[in-house]
């Protein structure tokens, strides 16, 4: 079985613990990873690019010490290695302009507001974490208990 | 630890004992040493296709390798160089790298076309969206509707994809359904139930199918439109068994369900080719006395006009499915070896089958199939059980009054669909239970049911067919 990686980004431990706590329904499968900085996060990432690991998902807060989330997930969004990592923006009060380049920029899949809703974050991560492995040609049914069926008939064409 | 790594060590281990045991101790007088390497290679197949610690294509591949490395005229040094009577016949390279570009494995790239064109072009979705129309809204007929449009496309389509499809379009309705209604379920088990079953109607359905045509050859061969003349019926009655026990178990208690399907047939030059090449190679295919063509050559015509189209574009190839093409190749390749060395008719002999009754064995083989097919892929269970199927039907004079080597051959293979009452049995289960609306003891329940009662009508429908002349022993 391959291995995935969701990747969690903020710097409150108790935002972290609570994102954690939601994502355990996929720890059976999927690895989870806490950083606490964009800095953390990118040293991450050199490893599992390293390792040849696939990097599902970064689940990232905004407003973090030195570089923003937002900075973080536009890297990501144009480093080549990581074409089609899925990217979750999780913020409290981003500005518009925030929001304007999290979209334009960062390309980001989805928007979360801080308390958010533990089925809402749980649906959204299963639906980008089937079209990650559709995307990527990785053989889906060894994760399909994590999946999310209706996402996954709409893609498979095969 | 030893428990988990089973699965790696039993397919080395004992494919490995065969081929170090002396020749003679398999109680099979004059086995040579080139058969004696097709057992091992057969025994490491069946535990890699049963155990899976490599995909099952992969298995196919490192049976096509195997063969030329150890019993191929250009294998390796030690394994050619033996005196002949020891060593017993090679077979030729060209002859077991052929098995991955046999017109069988043709007819299924036709095929593989035909479904990623119309998918391409929406033929299949606009299909469903006016077919559907005529059933109404009453649940009952809704899931009929479903079930022959699901059953139709798997016959041209794989029943993976057709499986898809249907539930993408059920996955509102499913959700309009109350927590306690039963006939989610129904709905739910409908699509891979007729997917799995539609599969036998014509021999680019499912890949058994096209193993099985690797040994319905000389007097038993079979053309495309003599097999969908069997599997047609047998689809239709096995659809309206499985309709009334799904709504018999799982009633479904809203009063009308409607389905939105949006859109509307293309209408661009090169989607009329599509729906003409489609239309075309299928009255070809059915027509085969007529024109001369055999259904392999027709095979070819969509490949040769969807590519001078770019309807399929070269990213669109490399979307073909070549993991079953290269599962259905080494399944060749296997009877090949089995076939071509002897070894199949040598095992054959020194087991005294001649002393069962024909229909005995007919049933028998046929519920092992069905076994199998319900625990590992069907494919694979076609792959191990039709080349010594074959040859047990080609030695065994008894089975003529009963339809001959062809009966046993399509009664096994027909048994190999019907392997559907686990979630890992197919991949349209395993599609269908992730919806999370079936419990696995429901598909059970209808799996079991409709793999036992289809084999009954197989086998009642081939002995009217053998009475009436219709198939020759």
């Amino acid at each position: 079985m391959e291995k995935i990686n969701i990747i969690c980004v903020d710097d409150d431990r108790e935002i972290l613990e609570a994102v954690n706590r939601d994502l355990s329904f996929f720890s059976e499968m999927f690895t989870i990873e806490e950083c606490q900085s964009a800095e953390q996060c990118e040293q991450l990432l050199e490893t599992f690019d390293a390792q040849q690991e696939y990097v599902a998902l970064i689940i990232s807060g905004h407003f973090l010490p030195v570089k923003s989330g937002v900075a973080l997930l536009t890297e990501v969004a144009i480093d080549s290695r990581f074409i089609g990592t899925k990217k979750i923006l999780l913020t409290g009060h981003a500005t518009q302009a925030d929001t304007i380049k999290a979209i334009n920029s960062a390309k980001v899949d989805g928007f979360l507001a801080k308390a958010w809703d533990s089925d809402q974050l749980i649906q959204m991560v299963k639906e980008l974490l089937t079209q990650f492995i559709l995307e990527k040609g990785i053989e889906y049914e060894p994760f399909i208990k994590k999946l999310d069926a209706p996402t996954l008939y709409r893609l498979l064409k095969s | 630890m030893i428990k988990k790594n089973l699965k790696y060590i039993l397919p080395i281990l004992f494919p490995l004992i065969i081929i170090l045991l002396p020749a003679d101790s398999f109680g099979l007088a004059g086995l040579t040493l080139v058969e004696q390497r097709v057992m091992a290679i057969f025994v490491m197949a069946a535990l890699c296709w049963v155990m899976e610690p490599i995909p099952i294509y992969a298995t196919s591949v490192l049976i096509i390798v195997l063969e030329l490395l150890l019993i191929s005229d250009h294998g390796l040094w030690f394994a050619t160089n033996g005196t002949p009577q020891l060593q017993g016949h090679l077979l030729s390279q060209s002859d077991i790298m052929a098995t991955f570009a046999s017109p069988i494995i043709m007819l299924f790239l036709g095929g593989f076309f035909l479904a990623i064109a119309s998918t391409k072009y929406r033929l299949d979705i606009n299909l469903a969206r006016v077919l559907l129309r005529p059933f109404g809204h009453q649940p009952k007929y809704v899931m009929l509707g479903i079930m022959l449009i699901t059953a139709v496309f798997s016959m041209f389509m794989s029943n993976t994809a057709t499986t898809a499809m249907m539930l993408s379009i059920l996955t509102p309705v499913l959700a309009l359904f109350g927590d306690k209604d039963s006939g989610k379920v129904a709905f739910a088990l409908s699509v891979p139930v007729a997917a799995n079953i539609g599969g036998i109607a014509t021999p680019i359905g499912t890949p058994p199918n096209a193993v099985a045509l690797k040994y319905l050859v000389n007097e038993n061969s079979i053309s495309f439109a003599e097999w969908m003349a069997m599997g047609v019926p047998f689809v239709a009655v096995m659809l309206l068994l499985a309709w009334l026990l799904l709504n018999h178990l799982f009633p479904a208690s809203v009063n009308a369900i409607k389905l939105d399907i949006e859109g509307t047939f293309l209408k661009t030059p090169k989607a009329w080719l599509v729906y003409g090449t489609f239309l075309l190679t299928i009255i070809l295919w059915l027509l085969g006395d007529l024109h001369g063509m055999s259904s392999y050559v027709v095979a070819m015509l969509p490949v040769a006009i969807f590519s001078i189209f770019n309807i399929i574009s070269k990213e669109d190839l490399k979307h073909i499915s070549w993991d079953v093409l290269w599962l259905v190749s080494g399944g060749i390749a296997l009877g090949l070896a089995l076939d071509k060395t002897g070894l199949a008719a040598r095992t054959i002999e020194a087991i005294p089958f001649h002393h069962f009754h024909p229909l005995v064995l007919i049933v028998g083989a046929s519920m092992l199939c069905l076994l199998m097919a319900n625990f590992m892929s069907n494919t694979a269970s076609a792959n191990l059980l039709l080349p010594l199927v074959a040859t047990l039907g080609a030695s065994m004079h008894s089975l003529l009054p009963y339809g001959g080597q062809m009966v046993l051959i399509l009664s096994v293979t027909f048994a190999a669909s019907l392997g559907m009452s686990l979630p890992v049995s197919t991949p349209p289960n395993a599609l269908a239970y992730a919806s999370g609306h079936i419990r696995s003891s429901q598909m059970l329940k209808v799996g079991v049911i409709l793999g036992l009662s289809g084999l009954m009508i197989s086998f009642s429908m081939f002995f009217v067919l053998h009475q009436l002349d219709i198939i020759l022993g």
